[in-house]
């Protein structure tokens, strides 16, 4: 895993920080407001240790920032990373399958057309063949 | 032409062979240098690429279909363009093609595409297989719906970008 997390690709970084399930818990409940390392490992069954790993992972995928005066450093949310992951997926999103329709009827117009062209021709006569 | 469109749906299939791997596969009611044409031509790339409905369409498709030569669509969508480029690696007509692909809004993240045309009866197979740059990139790009039934799934993503949106 921190093979993955230490790719160069920054979408890569963002992907993998997300890619687990307790991290983008912590990251919707982000969404609702800042909050402390305690606060957001409440829900969870898991140590303070265990959780500050998770916002590290975090951090360094640039998707959270923490407050470096506080004691208690609160963490909130950088929506801007999730963004851009987002814009890139909605490419996706929208094109793959779509494409794929989109290619088979318009190869049944281009048959339809060729048919229509080639019943011309031979009522014109062999010769044009 | 609507009956047309999705006289293969049900052929449509996506796995993944490797790890940075997805692969769709679709069969269509053409032969295979018809499929091909369709998608190395500009004139033909205009009409099918891109345009899933109004307010789409492909102001810009470049081709130079030659090994090493560079290709560029955009496409223009209700909400702003998609530009995407790349560069020919292999051109055997009709039966396969690889290219790069780049989307010009995230350039660090190209792809390599392989698309093989097999025949199937009086139709043709389309197989792509696309190649991502890590595997969390991949995932990422199968959990969002394209792939259905995909074992691996990032559904809460989508809720979470949209509450984000809403912020």
């Amino acid at each position: 895993m921190m093979a993955q997390l230490q790719t160069v690709d920054p979408l890569s970084t963002t992907f993998s920080a997300l890619a687990d399930p307790t991290r983008r818990a912590i990251l919707a409940r982000l969404a609702a407001g800042e909050a402390s390392v305690t606060e957001l490992a409440e829900p969870f069954d898991m140590t303070l240790p265990a959780v500050s790993k998770h916002l590290k992972v975090l951090e360094r995928a640039g998707l959270i920032a923490r407050n470096r005066e506080a004691q208690w450093r609160r963490c909130r949310l950088d929506p801007a990373p999730l963004r851009t992951a987002s814009d890139w997926l909605e490419h996706y999103r929208e094109f793959w399958e779509q494409r794929f329709d989109r290619l088979e009827a318009y190869l049944a117009e281009l048959q339809q057309e060729s048919k229509k062209a080639t019943k011309k021709k031979g009522r014109r006569g062999a010769r044009t063949k | 032409m609507l009956a047309s469109s999705t006289a293969n749906r049900d052929t449509f299939a996506v796995s993944t062979p490797s790890d940075q791997e997805i692969r769709l596969t679709r069969r269509f009611n053409a032969p295979r240098h018809l499929v091909f044409e369709a998608m190395t031509r500009p004139e033909h790339v205009a009409r099918w690429w891109g345009c899933l409905a109004e307010g789409y369409s492909v102001p810009v498709c470049e081709i130079d279909l030659r090994v090493g030569g560079r290709w560029r669509f955009v496409n223009r969508h209700p909400k702003g363009e998609a530009a995407f480029h790349g560069e020919y690696l292999e051109i055997e007509p009709p039966g396969r093609l690889v290219f790069t692909e780049i989307f010009e809004d995230f350039p660090d993240s190209p792809s390599v595409v392989t698309t093989e045309l097999l025949e199937e009866g009086a139709g043709t197979r389309l197989v792509v297989t696309a190649k991502y740059p890590s595997m969390a990139v991949r995932d990422i790009v199968i959990g969002t719906g394209m792939a259905k039934g995909a074992a691996i799934s990032y559904d809460r993503l989508e809720d979470l970008v949209a509450e984000l949106g809403r912020r």
